[in-house]
Protein backbone atom coordinates (compact mmCIF):
# COMPACT_ATOMS: atom_id res chain seq x y z
CA UNK A 1 0.00 0.00 0.00
CA UNK A 2 1.73 3.16 -0.94
CA UNK A 3 1.44 6.27 1.43
CA UNK A 4 -1.53 8.05 -0.27
CA UNK A 5 -3.45 5.07 0.24
CA UNK A 6 -2.53 4.29 3.48
CA UNK A 7 -3.39 7.82 4.44
CA UNK A 8 -6.70 7.76 3.10
CA UNK A 9 -6.90 4.58 4.85
CA UNK A 10 -6.03 5.67 8.07
CA UNK A 11 -8.53 8.73 7.68
CA UNK A 12 -11.40 6.74 6.50
CA UNK A 13 -10.70 4.63 9.74
CA UNK A 14 -10.64 7.54 12.22
CA UNK A 15 -14.01 8.71 10.46
CA UNK A 16 -15.33 5.61 11.64
CA UNK A 17 -16.99 5.29 14.64
CA UNK A 18 -15.40 2.59 17.17
CA UNK A 19 -18.32 1.03 18.10
CA UNK A 20 -19.03 -0.44 14.46
CA UNK A 21 -15.53 -1.65 14.33
CA UNK A 22 -16.20 -3.52 17.67
CA UNK A 23 -19.31 -4.64 16.46
CA UNK A 24 -17.75 -5.97 13.23
CA UNK A 25 -15.29 -7.90 15.50
CA UNK A 26 -17.55 -9.47 17.69
CA UNK A 27 -19.66 -10.84 14.89
CA UNK A 28 -16.52 -12.24 13.03
CA UNK A 29 -14.78 -13.71 16.58
CA UNK A 30 -18.30 -14.83 16.97
CA UNK A 31 -19.09 -16.23 13.98
CA UNK A 32 -15.80 -17.93 14.04
CA UNK A 33 -16.41 -19.77 17.51
CA UNK A 34 -19.93 -21.13 15.75
CA UNK A 35 -18.35 -22.66 13.01
CA UNK A 36 -15.00 -23.81 14.99
CA UNK A 37 -17.27 -25.39 17.60
CA UNK A 38 -19.37 -27.12 14.86
CA UNK A 39 -16.63 -28.09 12.86
CA UNK A 40 -14.75 -30.29 15.82
CA UNK A 41 -18.33 -31.48 16.70
CA UNK A 42 -18.79 -32.98 13.65
CA UNK A 43 -15.13 -33.64 13.41
CA UNK A 44 -15.42 -36.10 16.66
CA UNK A 45 -17.82 -38.54 14.81
CA UNK A 46 -17.24 -37.90 10.91
CA UNK A 47 -18.84 -41.04 9.82
CA UNK A 48 -22.35 -39.52 11.65
CA UNK A 49 -21.88 -36.64 9.48
CA UNK A 50 -21.46 -38.41 6.57
CA UNK A 51 -24.40 -40.57 7.14
CA UNK A 52 -26.50 -37.05 7.80
CA UNK A 53 -25.07 -35.84 4.42
CA UNK A 54 -25.66 -39.13 2.14
CA UNK A 55 -29.33 -38.34 3.80
CA UNK A 56 -29.73 -35.54 1.70
CA UNK A 57 -29.92 -37.92 -1.45
CA UNK A 58 -28.00 -34.93 -3.15
CA UNK A 59 -24.75 -36.73 -3.46
CA UNK A 60 -23.75 -40.61 -4.53
CA UNK A 61 -22.36 -42.85 -1.63
CA UNK A 62 -18.21 -42.03 -3.12
CA UNK A 63 -18.41 -38.11 -3.60
CA UNK A 64 -20.90 -38.45 0.07
CA UNK A 65 -17.67 -40.09 1.58
CA UNK A 66 -15.04 -37.37 -0.27
CA UNK A 67 -17.63 -34.44 0.50
CA UNK A 68 -18.25 -34.72 3.84
CA UNK A 69 -14.73 -34.96 5.72
CA UNK A 70 -13.56 -32.26 3.42
CA UNK A 71 -16.76 -30.12 4.11
CA UNK A 72 -15.71 -30.66 8.02
CA UNK A 73 -11.61 -29.55 7.10
CA UNK A 74 -13.34 -26.56 5.35
CA UNK A 75 -15.78 -25.32 8.36
CA UNK A 76 -13.05 -25.72 10.85
CA UNK A 77 -10.41 -24.00 8.74
CA UNK A 78 -12.99 -20.55 8.21
CA UNK A 79 -13.69 -21.17 11.92
CA UNK A 80 -9.74 -20.39 12.51
CA UNK A 81 -9.47 -17.72 9.53
CA UNK A 82 -12.52 -15.63 11.24
CA UNK A 83 -11.21 -16.26 14.92
CA UNK A 84 -7.93 -15.02 13.68
CA UNK A 85 -8.99 -12.15 11.19
CA UNK A 86 -7.43 -14.18 7.93
CA UNK A 87 -8.48 -11.44 5.83
CA UNK A 88 -11.81 -10.75 7.65
CA UNK A 89 -14.38 -9.77 5.12
CA UNK A 90 -13.21 -12.26 2.46
CA UNK A 91 -13.25 -15.06 5.52
CA UNK A 92 -17.11 -13.69 6.84
CA UNK A 93 -17.92 -13.73 3.00
CA UNK A 94 -16.98 -17.02 2.26
CA UNK A 95 -18.72 -17.75 5.39
CA UNK A 96 -22.02 -16.35 4.38
CA UNK A 97 -21.89 -18.16 0.89
CA UNK A 98 -21.56 -21.34 2.92
CA UNK A 99 -24.21 -20.75 4.93
CA UNK A 100 -26.43 -19.53 1.86
CA UNK A 101 -25.71 -23.49 0.54
CA UNK A 102 -26.72 -25.28 3.57
CA UNK A 103 -29.54 -23.48 3.68
CA UNK A 104 -30.02 -24.12 0.18
CA UNK A 105 -29.78 -28.00 1.30
CA UNK A 106 -32.09 -27.86 3.85
CA UNK A 107 -34.63 -25.75 1.73
CA UNK A 108 -34.13 -28.76 -0.48
CA UNK A 109 -34.46 -30.95 2.02
CA UNK A 110 -37.43 -30.06 3.55
CA UNK A 111 -38.82 -30.23 0.23
CA UNK A 112 -38.07 -33.58 -0.82
CA UNK A 113 -37.81 -35.25 2.49
CA UNK A 114 -34.79 -36.17 3.80
CA UNK A 115 -32.24 -38.52 5.84
CA UNK A 116 -33.86 -41.01 7.74
CA UNK A 117 -37.28 -41.65 5.10
CA UNK A 118 -39.52 -40.67 7.51
CA UNK A 119 -38.81 -37.14 8.17
CA UNK A 120 -36.68 -37.80 11.16
CA UNK A 121 -33.33 -36.28 12.14
CA UNK A 122 -29.92 -37.46 12.11
CA UNK A 123 -27.74 -37.40 15.33
CA UNK A 124 -26.44 -33.60 15.35
CA UNK A 125 -29.67 -32.05 14.54
CA UNK A 126 -32.98 -32.67 16.90
CA UNK A 127 -34.28 -29.53 15.01
CA UNK A 128 -36.81 -29.33 12.12
CA UNK A 129 -35.10 -28.65 8.78
CA UNK A 130 -37.07 -24.89 9.29
CA UNK A 131 -35.49 -24.49 12.94
CA UNK A 132 -31.85 -25.07 11.43
CA UNK A 133 -32.53 -22.48 8.34
CA UNK A 134 -33.48 -19.82 10.70
CA UNK A 135 -30.12 -20.41 12.61
CA UNK A 136 -28.29 -20.40 9.47
CA UNK A 137 -29.77 -16.80 8.91
CA UNK A 138 -28.60 -15.67 11.74
CA UNK A 139 -25.33 -16.78 11.26
CA UNK A 140 -25.57 -15.46 7.86
CA UNK A 141 -26.41 -12.01 9.73
CA UNK A 142 -23.38 -12.03 11.91
CA UNK A 143 -21.61 -13.03 8.92
CA UNK A 144 -23.10 -9.48 7.39
CA UNK A 145 -22.08 -7.73 10.47
CA UNK A 146 -18.67 -8.78 10.81
CA UNK A 147 -18.59 -7.49 6.85
CA UNK A 148 -19.99 -4.57 7.74
CA UNK A 149 -17.43 -3.63 10.73
CA UNK A 150 -14.33 -5.06 9.00
CA UNK A 151 -14.07 -3.29 5.56
CA UNK A 152 -11.27 -1.63 4.98
CA UNK A 153 -9.06 -3.84 7.43
CA UNK A 154 -7.13 -6.14 6.21
CA UNK A 155 -6.38 -7.81 9.32
CA UNK A 156 -3.46 -10.38 10.33
CA UNK A 157 -0.48 -9.56 7.82
CA UNK A 158 -0.11 -11.82 4.70
CA UNK A 159 3.14 -14.28 6.47
CA UNK A 160 0.93 -14.60 9.61
CA UNK A 161 -2.34 -15.25 7.26
CA UNK A 162 -0.80 -18.16 5.52
CA UNK A 163 0.84 -19.73 8.31
CA UNK A 164 -2.58 -19.85 10.47
CA UNK A 165 -4.50 -21.41 7.17
CA UNK A 166 -1.83 -24.08 6.64
CA UNK A 167 -1.26 -24.97 10.57
CA UNK A 168 -5.32 -25.36 10.63
CA UNK A 169 -6.01 -27.16 7.51
CA UNK A 170 -3.06 -29.37 8.62
CA UNK A 171 -4.22 -30.14 11.83
CA UNK A 172 -8.08 -30.00 11.28
CA UNK A 173 -7.13 -32.94 7.93
CA UNK A 174 -5.14 -34.79 10.81
CA UNK A 175 -7.99 -34.61 13.34
CA UNK A 176 -10.55 -35.74 11.04
CA UNK A 177 -8.82 -38.58 9.46
CA UNK A 178 -7.59 -39.76 12.91
CA UNK A 179 -10.69 -39.36 15.31
CA UNK A 180 -12.08 -42.30 14.70
CA UNK A 181 -9.39 -44.08 15.81
CA UNK A 182 -8.54 -41.36 18.90
CA UNK A 183 -9.42 -43.44 22.15
CA UNK A 184 -9.68 -40.87 24.01
CA UNK A 185 -12.95 -38.74 22.77
CA UNK A 186 -15.13 -41.53 24.53
CA UNK A 187 -14.01 -40.18 28.06
CA UNK A 188 -17.30 -38.00 29.94
CA UNK A 189 -16.59 -34.70 29.10
CA UNK A 190 -17.41 -35.81 25.60
CA UNK A 191 -19.90 -37.82 26.07
CA UNK A 192 -22.24 -38.33 29.19
CA UNK A 193 -21.82 -42.32 29.44
CA UNK A 194 -19.82 -42.37 32.44
CA UNK A 195 -20.30 -44.34 35.81
CA UNK A 196 -22.98 -42.42 37.57
CA UNK A 197 -24.97 -41.39 35.06
CA UNK A 198 -28.44 -42.21 35.03
CA UNK A 199 -30.73 -43.12 31.74
CA UNK A 200 -32.05 -39.35 31.64
CA UNK A 201 -29.02 -38.28 31.07
CA UNK A 202 -27.77 -40.57 28.68
CA UNK A 203 -32.06 -39.89 26.96
CA UNK A 204 -32.82 -43.67 27.69
CA UNK A 205 -35.56 -43.10 29.99
CA UNK A 206 -38.31 -42.92 27.80
CA UNK A 207 -36.66 -45.49 25.20
CA UNK A 208 -35.54 -47.85 27.03
CA UNK A 209 -37.39 -47.90 30.50
CA UNK A 210 -36.74 -52.03 30.96
CA UNK A 211 -32.75 -50.78 32.29
CA UNK A 212 -34.61 -49.08 35.28
CA UNK A 213 -34.92 -52.01 37.19
CA UNK A 214 -32.37 -54.82 37.77
CA UNK A 215 -28.86 -55.22 36.15
CA UNK A 216 -27.99 -55.59 32.52
CA UNK A 217 -25.09 -55.26 30.43
CA UNK A 218 -25.54 -52.97 27.81
CA UNK A 219 -23.25 -53.28 24.54
CA UNK A 220 -22.89 -50.79 22.13
CA UNK A 221 -21.98 -51.56 19.20
CA UNK A 222 -21.92 -51.55 15.29
CA UNK A 223 -23.54 -54.70 13.69
CA UNK A 224 -21.78 -54.34 10.40
CA UNK A 225 -18.41 -54.03 11.81
CA UNK A 226 -16.03 -56.92 11.00
CA UNK A 227 -15.15 -57.38 14.87
CA UNK A 228 -19.20 -58.11 15.00
CA UNK A 229 -19.46 -61.65 15.32
CA UNK A 230 -16.48 -61.97 17.36
CA UNK A 231 -18.13 -59.43 20.22
CA UNK A 232 -21.76 -62.02 19.12
CA UNK A 233 -19.59 -64.79 20.80
CA UNK A 234 -18.14 -63.42 23.50
CA UNK A 235 -21.46 -61.56 25.04
CA UNK A 236 -22.89 -65.33 24.20
CA UNK A 237 -20.82 -67.14 26.38
CA UNK A 238 -21.75 -64.38 29.02
CA UNK A 239 -25.15 -64.60 28.72
CA UNK A 240 -24.90 -68.43 29.30
CA UNK A 241 -22.71 -67.67 32.35
CA UNK A 242 -24.61 -68.16 35.92
CA UNK A 243 -25.29 -64.84 37.58
CA UNK A 244 -24.75 -62.47 34.18
CA UNK A 245 -26.81 -60.24 34.43
CA UNK A 246 -29.61 -59.79 30.99
CA UNK A 247 -27.72 -58.32 27.81
CA UNK A 248 -28.93 -55.70 25.46
CA UNK A 249 -27.24 -55.04 22.25
CA UNK A 250 -27.80 -51.52 20.78
CA UNK A 251 -26.40 -50.60 17.49
CA UNK A 252 -26.58 -47.74 15.06
CA UNK A 253 -26.93 -49.61 12.10
CA UNK A 254 -30.45 -49.91 10.15
CA UNK A 255 -33.20 -52.78 10.73
CA UNK A 256 -32.02 -54.53 7.99
CA UNK A 257 -28.34 -54.85 9.02
CA UNK A 258 -30.10 -55.96 12.35
CA UNK A 259 -31.52 -58.50 11.04
CA UNK A 260 -28.97 -59.87 8.46
CA UNK A 261 -26.82 -60.08 12.22
CA UNK A 262 -29.19 -61.84 13.56
CA UNK A 263 -29.43 -64.77 11.13
CA UNK A 264 -25.48 -65.41 10.67
CA UNK A 265 -24.11 -64.23 14.15
CA UNK A 266 -27.10 -66.03 16.13
CA UNK A 267 -26.68 -63.53 19.16
CA UNK A 268 -28.38 -64.80 22.58
CA UNK A 269 -28.94 -61.61 23.37
CA UNK A 270 -31.59 -59.15 22.33
CA UNK A 271 -30.22 -56.42 19.45
CA UNK A 272 -32.22 -53.41 19.37
CA UNK A 273 -31.54 -50.01 16.76
CA UNK A 274 -30.44 -46.96 18.84
CA UNK A 275 -31.77 -43.67 18.13
CA UNK A 276 -29.42 -40.97 16.08
CA UNK A 277 -30.04 -39.02 18.44
CA UNK A 278 -28.92 -40.71 21.34
CA UNK A 279 -25.39 -41.20 19.58
CA UNK A 280 -23.51 -38.42 20.50
CA UNK A 281 -24.67 -39.05 24.19
CA UNK A 282 -23.25 -42.27 24.56
CA UNK A 283 -20.22 -42.72 22.40
CA UNK A 284 -17.85 -41.32 20.04
CA UNK A 285 -15.94 -45.31 19.03
CA UNK A 286 -17.64 -48.38 19.45
CA UNK A 287 -17.46 -50.95 20.67
CA UNK A 288 -18.51 -49.48 24.16
CA UNK A 289 -20.34 -51.59 27.02
CA UNK A 290 -21.37 -50.50 30.34
CA UNK A 291 -23.02 -51.95 33.00
CA UNK A 292 -26.42 -50.63 34.50
CA UNK A 293 -27.90 -51.39 37.98
CA UNK A 294 -31.38 -49.91 38.70
CA UNK A 295 -31.17 -47.30 36.04
CA UNK A 296 -27.69 -45.81 36.88
CA UNK A 297 -24.57 -46.70 35.16
CA UNK A 298 -22.35 -48.47 37.59
CA UNK A 299 -19.13 -49.31 35.25
CA UNK A 300 -17.53 -48.32 31.39
CA UNK A 301 -15.84 -50.82 29.18
CA UNK A 302 -14.13 -49.64 26.00
CA UNK A 303 -13.07 -51.50 23.24
CA UNK A 304 -13.89 -55.24 24.11
CA UNK A 305 -16.40 -56.18 26.83
CA UNK A 306 -15.57 -56.96 30.22
CA UNK A 307 -14.99 -60.27 31.98
CA UNK A 308 -17.52 -62.70 33.25
CA UNK A 309 -16.04 -62.08 36.51
CA UNK A 310 -16.58 -58.26 36.38
CA UNK A 311 -19.84 -59.07 35.94
CA UNK A 312 -20.59 -61.12 38.78
CA UNK B 1 -30.56 -92.33 64.51
CA UNK B 2 -31.36 -96.03 63.79
CA UNK B 3 -33.61 -96.90 60.67
CA UNK B 4 -35.50 -99.90 60.43
CA UNK B 5 -35.83 -102.76 57.82
CA UNK B 6 -38.79 -101.07 56.18
CA UNK B 7 -37.02 -97.66 55.72
CA UNK B 8 -33.74 -98.91 54.36
CA UNK B 9 -36.07 -100.70 51.48
CA UNK B 10 -37.98 -97.72 50.91
CA UNK B 11 -34.56 -95.76 50.92
CA UNK B 12 -32.77 -98.66 48.31
CA UNK B 13 -35.63 -98.01 45.68
CA UNK B 14 -36.08 -94.52 45.22
CA UNK B 15 -33.51 -94.56 42.71
CA UNK B 16 -35.05 -97.17 40.61
CA UNK B 17 -38.58 -95.04 41.50
CA UNK B 18 -36.89 -92.00 40.48
CA UNK B 19 -36.04 -93.70 37.13
CA UNK B 20 -39.41 -95.05 36.14
CA UNK B 21 -40.68 -91.32 36.83
CA UNK B 22 -38.72 -89.79 34.55
CA UNK B 23 -39.56 -92.85 31.67
CA UNK B 24 -43.09 -91.64 32.13
CA UNK B 25 -43.45 -88.31 32.82
CA UNK B 26 -43.18 -85.89 29.32
CA UNK B 27 -39.76 -84.92 28.19
CA UNK B 28 -40.07 -81.30 29.72
CA UNK B 29 -36.71 -80.78 29.79
CA UNK B 30 -36.19 -81.10 26.03
CA UNK B 31 -39.45 -78.55 25.03
CA UNK B 32 -38.66 -76.01 23.32
CA UNK B 33 -41.18 -72.79 23.80
CA UNK B 34 -41.76 -70.33 21.19
CA UNK B 35 -43.70 -66.94 21.60
CA UNK B 36 -44.54 -65.18 18.29
CA UNK B 37 -42.41 -62.64 17.32
CA UNK B 38 -44.42 -60.21 15.23
CA UNK B 39 -41.64 -57.94 14.16
CA UNK B 40 -41.54 -60.11 11.40
CA UNK B 41 -43.39 -61.52 8.63
CA UNK B 42 -44.18 -65.14 6.68
CA UNK B 43 -44.38 -64.65 2.84
CA UNK B 44 -45.37 -67.86 1.54
CA UNK B 45 -45.29 -67.85 -2.70
CA UNK B 46 -45.43 -64.45 -2.50
CA UNK B 47 -48.24 -63.30 -0.40
CA UNK B 48 -48.77 -63.04 3.52
CA UNK B 49 -51.35 -65.83 4.56
CA UNK B 50 -53.35 -64.21 8.07
CA UNK B 51 -52.16 -66.97 10.40
CA UNK B 52 -48.66 -67.29 8.93
CA UNK B 53 -46.28 -66.41 12.25
CA UNK B 54 -42.96 -66.53 13.20
CA UNK B 55 -42.69 -67.87 16.55
CA UNK B 56 -38.99 -67.13 18.39
CA UNK B 57 -37.56 -69.73 20.85
CA UNK B 58 -35.50 -68.88 24.17
CA UNK B 59 -32.73 -71.37 22.84
CA UNK B 60 -30.67 -68.19 20.28
CA UNK B 61 -31.32 -69.39 16.79
CA UNK B 62 -34.23 -71.31 16.94
CA UNK B 63 -37.41 -70.45 15.55
CA UNK B 64 -40.93 -71.87 14.56
CA UNK B 65 -42.46 -71.30 11.26
CA UNK B 66 -46.11 -72.26 11.23
CA UNK B 67 -47.47 -71.89 7.27
CA UNK B 68 -51.41 -73.06 7.51
CA UNK B 69 -50.65 -73.99 4.25
CA UNK B 70 -48.09 -76.28 5.12
CA UNK B 71 -49.20 -79.92 6.56
CA UNK B 72 -46.43 -79.65 9.50
CA UNK B 73 -44.81 -77.02 11.65
CA UNK B 74 -41.06 -75.97 10.68
CA UNK B 75 -38.36 -75.75 12.88
CA UNK B 76 -35.86 -73.69 11.67
CA UNK B 77 -32.34 -73.86 13.37
CA UNK B 78 -30.25 -70.85 11.80
CA UNK B 79 -26.69 -72.55 13.77
CA UNK B 80 -27.23 -75.27 11.64
CA UNK B 81 -28.50 -73.76 8.89
CA UNK B 82 -31.74 -75.71 8.01
CA UNK B 83 -35.62 -76.57 8.85
CA UNK B 84 -37.23 -79.48 10.35
CA UNK B 85 -40.42 -80.69 9.61
CA UNK B 86 -41.86 -81.28 13.04
CA UNK B 87 -45.61 -83.27 13.06
CA UNK B 88 -48.46 -80.78 13.61
CA UNK B 89 -49.86 -83.13 16.36
CA UNK B 90 -46.35 -82.88 18.42
CA UNK B 91 -47.09 -79.39 18.75
CA UNK B 92 -48.53 -77.86 21.98
CA UNK B 93 -50.53 -74.27 22.53
CA UNK B 94 -48.59 -73.38 25.97
CA UNK B 95 -49.10 -69.96 27.53
CA UNK B 96 -49.42 -67.35 24.86
CA UNK B 97 -47.01 -69.63 22.49
CA UNK B 98 -46.01 -72.93 21.78
CA UNK B 99 -43.95 -76.00 22.73
CA UNK B 100 -42.88 -78.78 20.72
CA UNK B 101 -39.80 -80.92 21.17
CA UNK B 102 -36.06 -79.98 20.42
CA UNK B 103 -35.16 -83.31 19.16
CA UNK B 104 -36.76 -84.23 15.65
CA UNK B 105 -37.46 -87.87 15.24
CA UNK B 106 -34.83 -89.31 12.45
CA UNK B 107 -37.29 -89.63 9.89
CA UNK B 108 -38.21 -85.86 10.22
CA UNK B 109 -37.74 -83.89 6.52
CA UNK B 110 -35.16 -81.32 6.81
CA UNK B 111 -35.16 -78.12 4.52
CA UNK B 112 -31.93 -76.30 3.54
CA UNK B 113 -32.31 -72.45 4.11
CA UNK B 114 -30.39 -69.61 2.42
CA UNK B 115 -29.90 -66.27 4.38
CA UNK B 116 -29.44 -63.23 2.17
CA UNK B 117 -28.87 -60.27 3.91
CA UNK B 118 -31.91 -59.44 6.54
CA UNK B 119 -34.18 -62.15 4.69
CA UNK B 120 -34.12 -65.97 5.40
CA UNK B 121 -35.49 -68.39 2.88
CA UNK B 122 -36.29 -72.00 2.15
CA UNK B 123 -38.75 -74.33 0.28
CA UNK B 124 -40.63 -76.67 2.34
CA UNK B 125 -43.42 -78.45 0.80
CA UNK B 126 -42.96 -76.98 -2.51
CA UNK B 127 -43.88 -73.87 -1.58
CA UNK B 128 -41.53 -70.41 -0.97
CA UNK B 129 -41.01 -69.41 2.32
CA UNK B 130 -39.40 -66.14 3.23
CA UNK B 131 -38.90 -64.60 6.55
CA UNK B 132 -38.38 -60.82 6.55
CA UNK B 133 -38.99 -57.93 9.09
CA UNK B 134 -42.93 -56.43 8.96
CA UNK B 135 -41.31 -53.36 7.63
CA UNK B 136 -39.79 -54.77 4.82
CA UNK B 137 -43.80 -55.84 2.92
CA UNK B 138 -44.95 -54.27 0.34
CA UNK B 139 -46.70 -51.20 2.18
CA UNK B 140 -49.92 -50.42 2.67
CA UNK B 141 -50.72 -47.05 0.50
CA UNK B 142 -53.73 -45.05 0.58
CA UNK B 143 -56.94 -44.50 3.23
CA UNK B 144 -57.36 -47.99 4.74
CA UNK B 145 -59.96 -48.66 6.98
CA UNK B 146 -58.94 -49.83 10.80
CA UNK B 147 -60.46 -53.15 10.27
CA UNK B 148 -58.70 -54.03 7.35
CA UNK B 149 -55.15 -52.52 9.01
CA UNK B 150 -55.73 -54.60 11.26
CA UNK B 151 -56.26 -58.00 10.16
CA UNK B 152 -53.21 -57.30 7.81
CA UNK B 153 -50.45 -56.03 9.98
CA UNK B 154 -50.10 -58.91 13.36
CA UNK B 155 -47.40 -56.05 14.35
CA UNK B 156 -50.24 -53.75 14.76
CA UNK B 157 -52.81 -55.92 15.76
CA UNK B 158 -50.72 -56.99 18.92
CA UNK B 159 -49.00 -53.25 19.90
CA UNK B 160 -52.77 -52.60 20.37
CA UNK B 161 -53.72 -55.43 22.28
CA UNK B 162 -50.54 -54.93 24.36
CA UNK B 163 -51.13 -51.39 25.09
CA UNK B 164 -53.60 -50.08 27.96
CA UNK B 165 -54.97 -46.56 27.52
CA UNK B 166 -55.56 -44.35 30.49
CA UNK B 167 -58.95 -44.90 31.22
CA UNK B 168 -59.79 -41.15 32.55
CA UNK B 169 -58.57 -39.56 29.24
CA UNK B 170 -60.49 -42.52 27.17
CA UNK B 171 -63.56 -41.01 29.29
CA UNK B 172 -63.06 -37.50 28.40
CA UNK B 173 -62.53 -38.19 25.15
CA UNK B 174 -66.20 -39.78 25.11
CA UNK B 175 -67.62 -36.65 26.50
CA UNK B 176 -66.23 -34.23 24.00
CA UNK B 177 -69.23 -32.64 22.21
CA UNK B 178 -67.55 -30.51 19.15
CA UNK B 179 -67.12 -32.05 15.82
CA UNK B 180 -63.56 -33.55 15.75
CA UNK B 181 -62.06 -34.75 12.31
CA UNK B 182 -58.69 -36.86 12.56
CA UNK B 183 -56.52 -37.66 9.88
CA UNK B 184 -53.75 -39.88 10.81
CA UNK B 185 -50.95 -40.43 8.11
CA UNK B 186 -48.97 -43.58 8.47
CA UNK B 187 -46.61 -45.96 7.05
CA UNK B 188 -46.47 -49.56 7.24
CA UNK B 189 -42.56 -49.46 6.72
CA UNK B 190 -41.99 -46.68 9.31
CA UNK B 191 -40.17 -48.08 12.70
CA UNK B 192 -41.59 -44.91 15.11
CA UNK B 193 -45.04 -45.69 12.97
CA UNK B 194 -44.95 -49.43 14.37
CA UNK B 195 -44.20 -47.95 17.88
CA UNK B 196 -46.97 -45.54 17.67
CA UNK B 197 -49.99 -46.24 15.63
CA UNK B 198 -51.12 -49.60 17.47
CA UNK B 199 -51.47 -47.04 20.95
CA UNK B 200 -53.10 -44.35 18.55
CA UNK B 201 -55.56 -47.56 16.92
CA UNK B 202 -55.73 -48.58 20.43
CA UNK B 203 -57.26 -45.50 21.85
CA UNK B 204 -59.41 -44.84 18.60
CA UNK B 205 -61.17 -48.42 19.00
CA UNK B 206 -61.93 -47.81 22.84
CA UNK B 207 -63.37 -44.18 22.13
CA UNK B 208 -67.19 -43.95 21.41
CA UNK B 209 -67.65 -41.20 20.34
CA UNK B 210 -69.88 -40.58 17.18
CA UNK B 211 -68.61 -36.69 16.91
CA UNK B 212 -64.81 -37.97 17.08
CA UNK B 213 -64.00 -39.21 12.76
CA UNK B 214 -60.69 -41.22 12.25
CA UNK B 215 -59.41 -41.62 9.00
CA UNK B 216 -56.28 -43.31 8.55
CA UNK B 217 -54.04 -43.00 5.40
CA UNK B 218 -51.06 -44.96 4.25
CA UNK B 219 -48.22 -43.71 2.59
CA UNK B 220 -45.32 -45.06 0.24
CA UNK B 221 -41.91 -44.34 0.71
CA UNK B 222 -40.73 -40.68 -1.19
CA UNK B 223 -44.30 -40.29 -0.24
CA UNK B 224 -43.06 -36.43 0.18
CA UNK B 225 -42.94 -36.52 -4.12
CA UNK B 226 -45.81 -39.34 -4.59
CA UNK B 227 -49.20 -37.99 -5.36
CA UNK B 228 -51.66 -38.91 -3.10
CA UNK B 229 -54.09 -37.78 -0.40
CA UNK B 230 -50.84 -36.34 1.83
CA UNK B 231 -50.04 -34.29 -1.01
CA UNK B 232 -50.91 -30.29 -0.28
CA UNK B 233 -51.00 -31.05 3.37
CA UNK B 234 -47.44 -30.28 4.08
CA UNK B 235 -46.89 -33.63 5.44
CA UNK B 236 -43.28 -33.44 5.91
CA UNK B 237 -42.80 -36.44 8.54
CA UNK B 238 -44.84 -39.59 9.75
CA UNK B 239 -46.63 -40.49 11.33
CA UNK B 240 -48.30 -37.19 11.11
CA UNK B 241 -52.29 -36.98 13.17
CA UNK B 242 -53.92 -34.11 11.91
CA UNK B 243 -56.63 -32.61 14.41
CA UNK B 244 -59.41 -30.53 13.04
CA UNK B 245 -62.16 -29.61 15.45
CA UNK B 246 -65.22 -27.80 13.78
CA UNK B 247 -63.78 -28.45 10.51
CA UNK B 248 -60.59 -26.03 12.01
CA UNK B 249 -56.86 -27.49 12.05
CA UNK B 250 -55.93 -27.16 15.75
CA UNK B 251 -52.64 -29.08 15.99
CA UNK B 252 -50.54 -32.07 14.94
CA UNK B 253 -49.35 -34.50 16.94
CA UNK B 254 -46.69 -37.08 15.65
CA UNK B 255 -44.52 -39.49 17.43
CA UNK B 256 -42.27 -39.25 20.49
CA UNK B 257 -40.66 -41.68 23.10
CA UNK B 258 -43.05 -42.33 25.44
CA UNK B 259 -45.97 -40.31 23.87
CA UNK B 260 -49.59 -40.94 25.42
CA UNK B 261 -51.85 -40.54 22.48
CA UNK B 262 -54.95 -40.31 24.71
CA UNK B 263 -53.30 -37.86 27.58
CA UNK B 264 -52.42 -35.47 24.27
CA UNK B 265 -55.91 -35.54 22.71
CA UNK B 266 -57.72 -35.34 25.85
CA UNK B 267 -55.31 -32.43 26.37
CA UNK B 268 -55.96 -31.13 22.59
CA UNK B 269 -59.82 -30.98 23.49
CA UNK B 270 -59.41 -29.69 26.75
CA UNK B 271 -57.94 -27.15 25.51
CA UNK B 272 -60.32 -26.27 22.90
CA UNK B 273 -64.05 -25.85 24.40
Amino acid sequence: MDAATEAHALQRNARWPSWRGGLGHAGRILLGAIFLFSGIAKGLTPSEFTQQVAGYGILGPRLTALAAPALIVFEIVLGVALVCAVRPVLTAGASIVLLLIFIGIEAYGLSAGRTEACGCFGAYSSRTPAEVIGEDLLFVLLGAIAIWGSRGWEGLRAGGAGAVLVASLLISTAFVVASPSLPFFNIPVITRLAPGAVLADLKLEKRLPALAEGRHLVALFDVTDARAAGIATTLNALAATQGAPPILGLTPSTEQEIDAFLWTAVPAFEVKRIDREVIPVLYRRLPRFFLVDSGRVTAVYDGAPPEAKDLL
Amino acid sequence: MMLDMASLRTIRLLPVLALALAATSPALADAIVCKPNYDYSVEVDGSYPKNATLYQAASPGMYYVDVPACKTGLLMDMKARKVVAVPREQIKQVDGGLQMNDTAPPTATAYALAVDGPFVQFQAEDKKVRILRCLDRPPIVGAVEMDTLVADRPEYREGMREYAPKGESIAALNKYTKKVQIDAFFATWCPHCKEYMPKFLRVVSEVKNPNIKVNLYGVPKGFTQAPGPWQGRNINSIPTIIVKIDGREITRMGSQPGAVPETELADIFGAVR
